[in-house]
């Protein structure tokens, strides 16, 4: 998996590629958790070129949300394809975070 | 009609898993799978192979898992066979899908996308070894008329 963090308005944004399951979601804990804890309050995850999720990566994701509304930040989500977006529905996930379309509407999201 | 089969022997190490689904698709494709039925298979091997590896073995050596795959008429089968300690993911309670964001936990999820996406699951324990036994059609939409075999 790669991720490429980038600055979008106020939004931290991390770009991901490949396949987020057991054996990768170890790298996104570690930057998308450092991101929040270096004081990150705006992120988006865009997951356009993502094209496999598990239930490995939902944990960090929830981590990430749990995180986040602790110290009052906002996380949304985009780009998700239709495969990802069926293992959101099955999870429930889709109910408890922000999904949107594009990259600018998860950056409006979160801003 | 022809069966088409895949044999699979996988060691338990999670960095086996990204190679695994690549065959996988590949055998899956060939069979004439639908692209979603494909994703749910992988995901759910994934997660089961993930289980397995991860929490199974505790004397930190090599062991094999044996996967085995086969399409004859439309219906995919597949066999899982470990000699991990004993475990039935059947006895798995459900998943939170509820509780909002603060109380959920994601303890369980796997199995319950194995529940969702297969149309049987059944689990035995013979000897020392664990044997998950599932079925699924491989076109997407309910109801396929496919006569079969």
């Amino acid at each position: 998996m790669e991720i490429n963090e980038l600055s979008e308005g106020k939004a931290t944004v991390l770009a991901l590629a490949g396949r987020l399951d057991s054996n990768t979601c170890g790298e996104l804990e570690s930057r998308l958790l450092g991101t929040i804890d270096a004081g990150a309050g705006a992120v988006v995850v865009d997951f356009a070129d993502l094209a496999y999720v598990s239930s490995a990566g939902l944990r960090v994701l929830l981590m990430a949300a749990k995180r986040l509304r602790a110290t009052s930040g906002k996380l949304a989500l985009c780009g998700l394809n239709d495969n990802i977006r069926e293992v959101f529905s099955m999870s429930g996930f889709d109910k408890i975070l922000t999904i949107t379309g594009s990259r600018a509407e998860a950056v409006d999201a979160v801003g | 009609m022809s069966v088409a089969k895949l044999d699979l022997r996988i060691r338990n190490d999670l960095g086996e898993i990204t190679g695994v689904a690549e065959t996988i698709e590949r055998f899956l494709d060939e069979a004439g799978a639908d692209g979603t039925v494909v994703f749910k298979v992988n995901l759910c091997l994934d997660e089961l192979l993930t289980n397995v590896i991860s929490y199974g073995f505790q004397d930190g050596g090599e062991h094999h898992i044996d996967l085995r795959l086969s399409v004859d008429g439309g219906v995919l089968k597949i066999e899982l066979e470990d000699d991990a300690r004993a475990f039935n993911p059947l006895d798995m309670p459900p998943p939170d899908l509820e509780s909002g964001l603060e109380a959920r936990e994601v303890g369980g999820l796997g199995i319950h996308f194995v529940r969702e996406s297969m149309d049987r699951v059944a689990y035995r324990r013979a000897g020392d070894r664990n044997l998950l036994t599932m079925q699924r059609g491989i076109a997407e939409a309910a109801g396929d008329d496919d006569g079969g075999g």
